[in-house]
């Protein structure tokens, strides 16, 4: 049972956060098909900073690992710029500029990875080697029934994420900031009209959603396994993408939705190993999520409302 | 010398294809209501746009308080105390009128010192405070997707005061409006000018203007025609000056003998997804050469009907007869080729393929039959431009580029006339018009009326559903009145007069 929790929450937190980078993109009109990218460029940017100062010094240690979650914050960040140059600069279609940014990332990362390992390191090798991210265990707490297991042995980086979600959810909905970014994504010439250069928040927003990338698909790299490299796309952007879309644009309640996937996920892996079926079959278990997508989207599809405003490029002159 | 708030001198502004401002100036006074009189296109919104920061002019000096400004943003306009209504509203429909209200100017608190975040109870606050003090009555925690467009309307002004303006711009603020919305906005009007704002009303609505204004500016094609004193001009002096020909106001109407049946709508009934009835027993007949026109308050299962007929929406019970024939099991298509043509109230979502250009949105209802696409399902586009250059002469619609002209960029007279021309090609027994004035100048309308009158003439039945009861007066041969989905009355246009309609309307007519 505990396990059971902890191997959720693992892999939840990591897709909630990414989703909330998507509800601020999305939330301001913009459409992010590029989070799968994203989250693999940031990997590769705090895999490659580990890696290198690991190497120089010798040892690894705690704040190595916390450091490289900075750089993966930056890489996601800086790559995004790529997509807001492309999705609102030159007015680019955003479903394929938002494909093409995950198609050239795949690439992109594979082939650095494989240069930078040889030149750097002299491995010929396409994986970036981690640490083991470090664990805590918060006293008492991890005593209540149930609940009590996710205080034991959790990810620090867990707690990070909740701490940055808190964040994100406050200035998403008490700041004026936060109140311009879903307005933007409702009516761009509302948020005109008053005074705000919409072009500008939609930039800030896509750029949010590359940092919270970043840090999702670090963690990822970390708990999963414990390297960086290029099957690190295995559609966890997209999983975020359908999380926020069944979460309809709402921190809450894509918070639920990612639970909902962490779980299938993990019974996803029991039920390969209650059948004692080969390890072959434990590919069946990555489906496990991806089909409870499917039947959720069947069941929920009437539900959801999209930002009005999305995929809507903002012009000043539109009638 | 005088107190004027806003000077406009010599404003130039073309677009690709129109010269939009031709060096126009205008002043206006600190404290009276400033009216803007021309048709669609002839340069209005887009002087007050110029004023307000959307658009920078070309050439020309702008003048507030007797300095020279230049107003390059919105948000510098609402610095220097000038706000707007928008022809559109610009509205965030899944927040709440306060939040709405406060954007881009949020009160804020500090939590434990050091956290910023928006006052919320203070802006619900402020804002339930500013809509007693101006009679503006709103519920601050509402959402606006909730709210009927009146209020909505209210809204957009009080976040013009809640940022203190002192000019207040309103773009056709009534083109929205039921009737009796009309009234009480214009009070409002009038009533913020009273506690001392200087107001500029975009209208092509001479009574409006009548019945509001201090001073009224004309602008035909771009070009400031004149000013004049509006208690002195006369109606039909100001409807001139803006057309610039003679319009006939009263419109003269021929008898027209009614031919056989061709409409015979038998206990038409519709309920909505959530099983409201909007529509219950509706029976009518519509006969050639006849013009029947739908009264209502906006909302009372008008445009339901209209859309019934079409099978836009599918009628829950009731017979269709469409020349003797039965035409409920048909779809919409089939029902267009039967003879029925619509003209439908959202002429821009329903009416129009806005990024289309023009020549396709004018052979939308006929490309998919010979000669606009051949035997073997290919377009032919020559013969899309071909008809289209023929129904541009026809009925006067203006655009910058002909048949090639995106409609979005079409003025909304124009678009209107083009979906008439589209409609009345299709040579149908039966035509609906819904709102077919609704927004539109005088020019425009006085066009519209005559092709009703014109078709009513060739023994065309005709369908009219409008909120103007005017209108409805002056073009009906039959008036059915339908209050909450039912029929008050159907009854010949004569025996009828306005009053009595309207009470019918507000369904407190007394039979007896």
């Amino acid at each position: 049972m505990n396990s059971i929790i902890n191997d959720s929450m693992a892999f939840a937190l990591p897709l909630f956060i990414i989703a909330i980078g998507g509800i601020y993109c999305e939330g301001s009109g913009v459409i992010n098909l590029a989070l799968e990218g994203l989250l693999g460029v940031g990997a590769f940017f705090g895999g490659l900073s580990f890696a290198m100062i690991s190497t120089q010094l010798g040892t690894t240690t705690n704040s190595m690992i916390y450091l490289s979650l900075i750089f993966s914050m930056i890489g996601g960040g800086l790559f995004a710029i790529l997509y807001a140059l492309l999705a609102i600069r030159f007015k680019a279609n955003q479903v394929i500029s938002g494909v093409v940014i995950n198609m050239l990332s795949v690439s992109l990362t594979a082939f650095l990875a494989n240069q930078l390992n040889y030149s750097l390191f002299g491995q010929a090798s396409n994986k970036f080697m981690l640490a083991v991210f470090p664990r805590v265990t918060v006293p008492f707490l991890n005593k209540v029934p149930v609940i009590g297991a996710f205080f034991n042995e959790t990810y620090v980086f867990e707690y990070i994420i909740i701490a940055i979600a808190l964040i994100m959810w406050f200035v998403l909905y008490k700041t004026p900031y936060g109140m311009s970014v879903r307005a933007c994504g409702d009516n761009p010439q509302a948020v005109a009209t008053a005074g705000r250069d919409v072009n500008k928040i939609r930039f800030s927003a896509v750029i949010i959603s590359g940092i919270m990338a970043g840090i999702g698909g670090m963690c990822f790299a970390y708990s999963i396994s414990t390297n960086f490299s290029p099957s690190i796309y295995v559609g966890y952007g997209y999983l975020a993408i359908a999380a926020y879309i069944f979460g309809n644009y709402k921190i809450g309640q894509t918070l639920l939705a990612c639970l909902i996937f962490g779980f299938a996920r993990t019974f996803g892996y029991l039920i390969v190993q209650a059948l004692a079926l080969p390890s072959t079959y434990s590919d069946l278990a990555l489906t496990f999520p991806y089909i409870v997508t499917l039947v959720l989207l069947i069941f929920f599809s009437k539900n959801f409302t999209a930002p009005k405003g999305l995929g809507e490029v903002y012009e000043k002159s539109k009638r | 010398m005088e107190d004027y708030f806003v000077q406009l001198k010599h404003i130039t502004k073309t677009f690709p294809g129109i010269v939009a401002n031709d060096d126009v100036s205008i002043d206006i006074k600190k404290g009276e209501i400033y009216a803007l009189l021309g048709e669609n296109g002839a340069g209005k919104s887009t002087l007050m746009s110029i004023l307000f920061g959307l658009y920078e002019p070309d050439g020309g000096q702008i003048f507030i308080k007797g300095k020279e400004v230049s107003i390059t943003s919105p948000l510098k306009a609402n610095k220097l105390n000038i706000g707007m209504v928008h022809q559109h509203f610009k509205l965030v429909s899944d927040q709440t009128i306060a939040e709405n209200i406060i954007l881009g100017a949020e009160p804020m608190k500090k939590k434990w010192g050091f956290i910023k975040s928006i006052d919320i109870d203070r802006a619900n606050k402020e804002v339930a405070e500013l809509s007693k003090r101006y009679n503006l009555e709103v519920n601050p925690t509402d959402i606006i997707k909730d709210i009927p467009v009146s209020t909505r309307q209210r809204v957009e002004i009080l976040k013009m005061l809640y940022r203190n303006a002192e000019l207040l711009i309103f773009d056709e603020p009534t083109a929205v409006l039921a009737p009796q919305e009309i009234n009480s906005l214009l009070e409002i009007i009038k009533s913020l000018r009273d506690n001392g704002k200087t107001i500029i009303l975009i209208t092509h609505k001479l009574d409006e203007i009548k019945q509001v204004a201090d001073r009224c500016a004309i602008l035909c094609k771009g070009k400031l025609i004149d000013i004049l004193d509006v208690k002195k001009a006369s109606t039909q002096q100001m409807a001139n000056l803006m057309v610039g020909r003679e319009i006939e106001l009263e419109e003269v109407r021929e008898e027209v003998k009614k031919g056989k049946v061709v409409l015979e709508v038998e206990n038409l009934s519709y309920k909505d997804k959530d099983k409201v009835s909007k529509i219950s027993d509706v029976s009518f007949k519509i006969y050639e050469g006849e013009v029947l026109s739908i009264a209502g308050v906006s909302g009372n299962g008008q445009v339901e009907i209209a859309d019934a007929i079409c099978n836009m929406i599918r009628a829950t019970s009731g017979t269709i007869k469409l020349n003797g024939k039965s035409i409920d099991h048909m779809n919409i298509r089939e029902r267009a080729e039967a003879g029925i043509a619509y003209i439908p109230e959202d002429r821009q979502n329903v009416g129009l393929i806005l990024d289309f250009p023009l020549y396709e949105n004018l052979i939308l209802k006929e490309y998919f039959r010979e000669p606009y696409c051949s035997k073997h399902g290919i377009l032919n586009f020559n013969e899309f431009k071909k008809q289209s250059n023929e129904l541009i002469e026809n009925f006067d619609i203006r655009s910058g580029k002909g048949c090639e002209t995106t409609v979005r960029s079409m003025s909304g007279g124009n678009q209107q006339k083009a979906i008439v021309a589209r409609e009345i090609a299709l040579n149908s027994s039966l035509i609906i018009f819904v709102q077919p004035t609704r927004g539109l100048d005088v020019g425009a309308i006085d066009n519209i009326h005559n092709k009703i009158n014109e078709l009513r003439k060739q023994g065309k039945a005709i369908l009219l559903i409008s909120l103007e009861l005017d209108e409805i007066m002056a073009l009906s041969d039959t008036i059915l009145v339908l209050y909450s989905g039912k029929v008050q009355t159907i009854e010949d246009a004569k025996n009828l007069s306005k009053n009595q309609v309207g009470e019918y309307m507000m369904g407190v007519h007394n039979n007896a």
